[in-house]
């Protein structure tokens, strides 16, 4: 039973394989994704939003990132984010502290609303970044998360 | 590999949500283990969403997202029997993936 589930949704990923990595969303969200893995590396948060093209993001109080003011475990911190701005395309989560800053980077075409839930990993108290794209344009909004025990490192 | 995939897409009148938790160790590489060896990374780099067969949703990942990744999205427009579809792939190659079908309750 367990052996035909996993080989069912080997077989439909198989199919649908061909779409991972290529954005078959929309040429700017291809784009977006390939600029977005050179930004994955980035060791700053400053270099990170550089790469993603988000450098001179404007602060935008449509944006919404709901996260724990004091966050116990670092390992696992629960996260929302939410775009109230017409157009919205992407969003992206940076921790400025963790080693390597961007955490996620969403691309949602238009049957999606630009919303999700997560858990990420904090590995001390640091910043907050929510980061948007909408209309070729960059947005952001910060929080600052306190963390008890970090969940990066050792 | 062993464990599945969980999801679950609900509808509410024409809004959609889906809850989804991936198995996966989503190991940074920068951690050591008891012997002071560095545990290789192992992580979800593309995680990809379709509906009905055509994709909605991609997204990348770093290495900074909790082991077993758990994710909530939100769809308009959608029916009772739309096909919605989950693939990712990892650092090494590896990936997985499962459908559903949208329901309401």
């Amino acid at each position: 039973m367990r052996r035909r589930s996993f080989l069912q949704a080997f077989g439909s990923a198989t199919a649908l394989l061909p779409l991972v990595g290529t954005g078959l969303l929309k040429p700017q969200a291809a784009l977006a994704a390939e600029s977005g893995r050179a930004a994955f590396e980035a060791r700053t948060a400053l270099d990170a939003l550089r790469l993603l093209g988000a450098g001179a993001a404007e602060q935008n109080p449509a944006l919404t990132i709901r996260a724990p003011e004091i966050a116990e475990n670092g390992a696992a911190v629960p996260i929302e984010g939410i775009s109230a701005i017409p157009g919205t395309t992407q969003l992206s989560v940076l921790v400025d502290k963790n080693p390597f800053p961007l955490v996620v980077q969403f691309n949602f075409g238009p049957e999606m609303l630009p919303r999700f839930q997560t858990r990420i990993k904090m590995a001390e108290s640091s910043r907050l970044r929510l980061v948007a794209a909408a209309g070729g344009r960059f947005y952001t909004v910060f929080r600052d998360v306190k963390v008890t025990v970090g969940g990066c490192g050792e | 590999m062993a464990d599945s995939i969980k999801i679950r897409a609900t509808l509410k009148g024409n809004m959609g949500e889906v809850r989804l938790l991936i198995p996966h160790p989503m190991e940074s590489g920068l951690r050591h283990d008891l012997a002071g060896q560095t545990i290789p990374a192992h992580y979800i780099t593309s995680l990809t969403l379709s509906l009905n067969g055509r994709p909605v949703m991609e997204a990348g990942l770093g290495t900074a997202l909790s082991a077993d990744p758990l994710f909530s999205f939100q769809f308009q427009d959608v029916k009772a029997g739309d096909k919605l579809g989950v693939t990712w792939l990892d650092n090494r190659g590896q990936r997985g993936g499962t459908e559903t079908v949208f329901d309401t309750n």
